[in-house]
């Protein structure tokens, strides 16, 4: 009994001493769970182990690390380009001085009509997948190649000042915010961000694509 | 034979039910990294920078003081951390809900419900509602392991 109370009472002396040791080798076994998963993980469930989504708004082109210099203007149209003259006149200049502009549904209707301008989609593949505005792509800003999607995008040769719409889930969705901001650093200065994102789209009855192509 | 709050029959469960809830909470938000990082990004109270590895290693963390509960190693050390976890959780859940900025809980992983903003600020409460709930099975577990060692 004595013998007992003496280990309770040693057991109980120095619980810190006890729980540090035990709690950093808990961490320490999450944290070498954490980077065997994400060395197997594929491009949709990857992480890069430092996240860059503090991009700042506004940020001034001259602050823009390592945009390399746009190429010319994409030579042919394509083929829905021929319809622009029915659609909305107004004039989309670009906005080199800040990252976005934001855009409601009836001048994204427009822009959509035109058929020449890219529409990106923010929001995550696997959501994409399911429904998506006709023509977008899947640039989900989560999934580790975004990068590698902005430098394809940049290699097709589009014009910097060419609006792009951009759009994620509308309400308190960021992400094509920071997709727009992701743009900017690379150098395209007409991001359009499309405030209610695709919900107002599905709520307006618009074309819809599913699967993981545009 | 003891049958209060403390007594090795309730001890035993609430360390079953806390280590379940842990894992299952856990392994939502490790097949899906990405999700999770979003989640944690939306309460805008984590630096962008590091998002992405609290995204990685926090559900991994509830895993193995989850499991490390359910097979009875380091109880104690177990309990302080998925407590400490709680805290943490309800805090950034009190401060959303009184800037008012809805968020998903993200608990569970990523939810793919659309919400209005009026039901994730009642989700928010209900979530705050069910941590302190698993906090006293904390504190009874705590408790019921300190007396164990005092006797």
């Amino acid at each position: 009994m004595d013998e007992l109370q003496r280990r309770a009472r040693g057991r109980g002396s120095a619980p810190a001493a006890r729980f540090l040791p035990r709690a950093a080798a808990m961490l320490g076994a999450a944290v070498v769970c954490a980077v065997v998963s994400n060395a197997l993980a594929g491009p949709e469930r990857h992480l890069r182990w430092v996240g860059d989504y503090d991009s700042a708004p506004g940020r001034p082109a001259a602050a823009r690390p390592g945009a390399p210099t746009p190429a010319p203007p994409a030579a042919q149209p394509s083929a829905g380009a021929a319809a622009a003259g029915s659609a909305s006149t107004r004039a989309f200049p670009p906005h080199p001085e800040k990252p976005w502009v934001e855009i409601s549904g009836d001048d994204v209707l427009a822009l959509h009509e035109r058929g020449d301008v890219p529409f990106l989609d923010a929001r995550r593949t696997n959501v994409y997948r399911q429904g998506h505005i006709a023509g977008a792509r899947p640039f989900s800003i989560w999934e580790s190649d975004v990068d590698e999607k902005v430098k394809q995008f940049f290699a097709e040769g589009h014009d910097p000042s060419q609006p792009i719409v951009i759009y994620c889930s509308g309400g308190e969705c960021e992400d094509s915010h920071m997709l727009a901001t992701k743009l900017h650093m690379a150098g395209f200065d007409n991001a359009l961000v499309y405030k209610d994102g695709y919900p107002d789209w599905q709520k307006r009855g618009l074309p819809v694509h599913t699967g993981d192509t545009p | 034979m003891n049958r209060g709050i403390l007594s090795p029959w309730v001890t035993v469960r609430a360390q079953f039910l806390l280590a379940a809830f842990f894992v299952v909470a856990g392994i939502a938000k490790i097949v899906d990294p990405p999700g999770f990082a979003h989640e944690i990004h939306n309460y805008r109270l984590v630096p962008g920078g590091l998002v992405n590895a609290m995204a990685l290693v926090l559900p991994w963390l509830e895993v193995v003081a989850g499991v490390a509960l359910f097979f009875g190693v380091a109880v104690r050390t177990s309990a302080r951390i998925i407590g400490v976890l709680l805290v943490v959780f309800i805090a950034a859940l009190s401060v959303n809900l009184a800037r008012k900025h809805p968020v998903d809980c993200g608990c569970f992983g990523t939810s793919t419900v659309q919400k209005t903003d009026a039901q994730r600020l009642t989700d928010m409460k209900w979530a705050i509602a069910r941590d302190v709930g698993l906090l006293l099975l904390v504190a009874q577990i705590l408790a019921a392991s300190r007396r164990d060692v005092r006797r």
